[in-house]
């Protein structure tokens, strides 16, 4: 309490609570800009290199605009000097979190313009292979999601089961990541012996780590609080914004390509889809583990349905002959040498094929001159719409929730940036 | 022990007694190779690998790392995770400089040490051309595994025990003799 | 509706309604495309969101420059609409040549603000009343659109320890047909296979 000043000073006021209301009257509002700050690209919570600049009203946020192209790497140019073939090696590296989301769709896509027959066994495989990786890429956006809200343990619980969905698919592709597995008309090789020991143990552990991690958040106070009613999107907004995947089913928008335009096989499984209608953060992660028990019923049931047969579609104009042929015959020798220094050409024309990543809506556009290397590729990346979707739901909202909302759209910038 | 024993008692007695001998350098080495922070630069692929390396499996913490400083201001090693687009290049060069010395640059994978299958127009083709490279690390991505060993090659470069391609040993790293 | 029950009977329906627009219909591989003229895009689009296209996919374009027997405008910008009540797809396409701009659709339908950006960053293709039409994706000092196909594609030599010079232009010589390179093919197929590049018709319209 400061001391009042004896009238033989001059009257002064007391510099109490009261002093800002007095200053006020006296001498007119406080005069406040808005502040713009720069979040990114370097930023441990932006999912990449994403940058967004922001006008902020002291915490609250007046007006978002991303800022992208930080990863732009020409996909699209370098995918028109490859040969249709070598295209799958660069279309991993998109989405480098749910890569076989790419493969399949351009394969799909390329297909489609040649008219292969793939066989059934190849298909199952297939999206045996895109559901495991579905999990893992859904793990990694409630770990890193998680981690972005402050919460460091269920970042290692995720990466815990990821590396054993890892381990499943180096098995079978090689690689830990950036598989490059399928190909135009098939897939690259057989399974191995031991996949499907290890398939089904890791069936039988996840849906108890499964529920590990959602007692983890779900039963969080904090949690809760951070994410319930935070960053509402509501289902006109995701259809203005172009908002697609997981984050728009928890918006109303009940659009699921596996269901609604089948490929590969998917009307052959019998799975769920969860839609929410609220919208706000704490759906959009709901929504996503959701998904996850989901892609594993999926596993199972491409598991238990997997017979045996070719895994390559027999046309020899599209597909190398196998290895044993080579020695007997000849035509297989020189079908082998063009469609390895030439590859195959698709006739005239423009397709496209829409799959479900899981970002979202995934499909490649892909034009042919008839030529060995495609004309145009482009890509409809799902996360450069969900990218859109930040400023709506992120706007009038404290900077916190920003951090939330880029979290459960879950972008990853080499979609974005292409 | 008297205080002139230090003095008179050969140096391998002392040892033997529990007192180490060594330079200030080799100190000072020794406690900056063990405790190298990165600062988060993942770009692309790599750094989803690189946040492998730091997960329960392969722990990269136990070698040093313990946490990924946010601010490169605290932070002495930059993993260049990814491929280096030149829209980036400029803001990697101002993040480089400002970490301050001694600093070291891993750059992991094929993207980030040279272009990578990506040669184009918009891929930087060795990141070496914008900042001084010290680790090279092959891999696309590369393991785990690959990164905690190129970690550990770091660590024998900082304190000075590592020999070039002609088996020269290279000087120990000192911070205020680099560029 | 069912929304699960897969037809065309909207875009079919969508695609004769646009008849009066001046749109002409054209199919490719079970897909329904109608070419309009720039300047009624924006109604074409509002007409098709109010029945029933309610997502906006994507918005690309296609440059024609190095197609075999093409002829007309350089570039067409295709629109991908997609109804979710009715499962079915049209795309609209516009025909644009160089130094033309089309209207934007972005006022209308924001989920274009960013396709519209990246199509002018990568092609040069102007949108007229686009809110905020500026580079997206590549480096501000980066001059000309990365994507038309006189854009070089900007591959440096590899330089390999010992003093090797790798040139990856000649690595992949002969696999776009226009030069021989080592396998001698200089386009058109092989025998018995389809293909139909480099193929002309005697009117001069594509095969």
């Amino acid at each position: 309490m400061s001391p009042q000043r004896k009238n033989g000073r001059g009257a002064q006021h007391d510099a109490g609570p009261r002093a800002a209301v007095l200053h006020e009257e006296r001498h007119g509002a406080f005069e406040t800009k808005l502040m713009r700050i720069n979040v990114g690209p370097v930023h441990p919570a932006t999912h990449g290199v994403l940058r967004l600049v922001i006008d902020l009203d002291g915490e609250q946020i007046v007006n978002l605009s991303p800022r992208i192209g930080y990863l732009h790497t020409g996909f699209e140019k370098t995918m028109e000097n490859r040969t249709w073939q070598q295209v799958v090696t660069y279309t991993n590296r998109m989405d480098y979190a749910h890569s076989l989301g790419h493969d399949l769709a351009y394969v799909l896509a390329a297909e489609k313009l040649v008219d292969a027959r793939v066989p059934e066994r190849a298909q199952r495989i297939r999206v045996l292979l895109t559901e495991l990786n579905r999990i893992a890429s859904h793990l990694i956006g409630l770990g890193t999601g998680l981690l972005d809200m402050g919460a460091l343990t269920p970042f290692f619980y995720t990466m815990r089961e990821r590396e054993r969905v890892l381990d499943i698919l180096e098995l079978v592709t090689g690689v830990r990541m950036n598989y490059g597995y399928f190909r135009v008309g098939g897939l690259y090789q057989d399974l191995p012996e031991g996949f499907e020991e290890l398939v089904k143990s890791f069936i039988d552990d996840f849906p108890a780590a499964l529920d590990q991690y959602m007692k983890l958040f779900l039963k969080n106070d904090i949690w809760v609080n951070r994410t319930k009613g935070v960053g509402v999107i509501s289902r006109q907004t995701a259809l203005d914004v172009g908002l697609t995947g997981p984050s728009a089913r928890a918006s109303g928008v009940n659009l699921d390509f596996r269901k609604a335009a089948p490929y590969s096989g998917y009307e052959d499984y019998d799975f769920d889809v969860p839609v929410s209608e609220e919208g706000d953060a704490y759906q959009r992660f709901v929504v996503r583990a959701t998904e996850m028990e989901q892609s594993l019923r999926i596993v199972q049931q491409a598991l238990y349905k997997l017979e045996p047969g070719p895994i390559k579609d027999p046309d020899r104009r599209i597909s190398l002959p196998p290895r044993e042929e080579l020695e007997t015959s000849m035509e297989a020798v020189i079908f082998h040498f063009k469609l390895v220094t030439e590859g195959f050409h698709p006739p005239k024309g423009e397709v496209y094929v829409p799959t479900e990543s899981a970002r979202g809506e995934l499909g490649y556009y892909l034009v042919s001159d008839g030529g060995s290397m495609p004309y145009r590729v482009k890509v409809r990346t799902p996360s450069l719409a969900n990218v859109q979707a930040i400023a709506p739901a992120s706007i009038g909202g404290p900077f916190a929730d920003m951090i939330v909302n880029i979290a459960t759209m879950d972008p990853v910038m080499g979609d974005v940036d292409k | 022990m008297a205080l002139n024993d230090l003095f008179e008692k050969d140096f391998q007695e002392l040892e033997r007694e529990g007192i180490l001998f060594g330079t200030l350098g080799k100190l000072v080495a020794w406690g900056r190779s063990h405790s190298l922070y990165p600062v988060t630069f993942g770009l692309a692929c790599c750094a989803l690998e690189m946040m492998q390396s730091t997960n329960a499996r392969n722990d990269m913490a136990r070698f040093g790392s313990e946490v990924f400083r946010a601010s490169p201001r605290q932070a002495d090693v930059m993993i260049v995770a990814g491929r280096l687009s030149k829209k980036m290049a400029p803001v990697m060069r101002r993040v480089y400089d400002q970490m301050p010395e001694p600093k070291w640059v891993i750059s992991m994978g094929a993207c980030a040490s040279s272009g990578g299958m990506f040669n184009n127009y918009a891929i930087v083709q060795n990141v070496d051309s914008v900042v001084p490279v010290d680790i090279f690390v092959p891999g696309c991505p590369p393991r785990p595994e690959s990164l905690v060993y190129a970690v550990m090659q770091l660590q024998k470069k900082v304190r000075g025990e590592t020999f070039d391609q002609h088996g020269v040993e290279l000087p120990m790293v000192e911070g205020w003799t680099r560029s | 509706m069912d929304p699960f029950v897969s037809g065309q009977r909207l875009a079919d329906r969508m695609a004769d309604a646009l008849a009066e627009l001046g749109g002409e219909r054209s199919e490719r591989f079970d897909q329904t495309y109608v070419t309009l003229a720039g300047e009624r895009i924006q109604e074409a689009v509002r007409r098709c969101r109010d029945a029933g296209f309610e997502q906006l996919s994507d918005v690309m374009a296609i440059d024609w420059l190095e197609y075999p027997g093409h002829q007309g405008p350089r570039f067409t910008v295709v629109y991908n609409l997609y109804s979710l009540s009715d499962a079915s797809r049209l795309m609209l396409r516009v025909n644009v040549d160089l130094d033309e701009s089309v209207p934007s659709i972005t006022p209308q339908w924001p989920a274009a603000g960013f396709f519209e950006r990246e199509v002018y960053d990568l092609f040069g293709i102007e949108f007229r009343g686009h809110p905020d039409l500026r580079k997206l994706v590549t480096p501000d000092d980066l001059e000309g659109h990365p994507l038309r196909k006189d854009f070089p594609l900007g591959e440096t030599p590899t330089l390999f320890g010992d003093g090797r010079f790798l040139d990856p232009a000649t690595f992949r010589a002969g696999l776009m047909g226009r030069d021989p390179g080592r396998t001698g093919w200089t386009g058109g197929a092989r025998k018995g296979v389809r293909s139909e590049q480099g193929r002309v018709d005697d009117d001069g319209s594509e095969a």
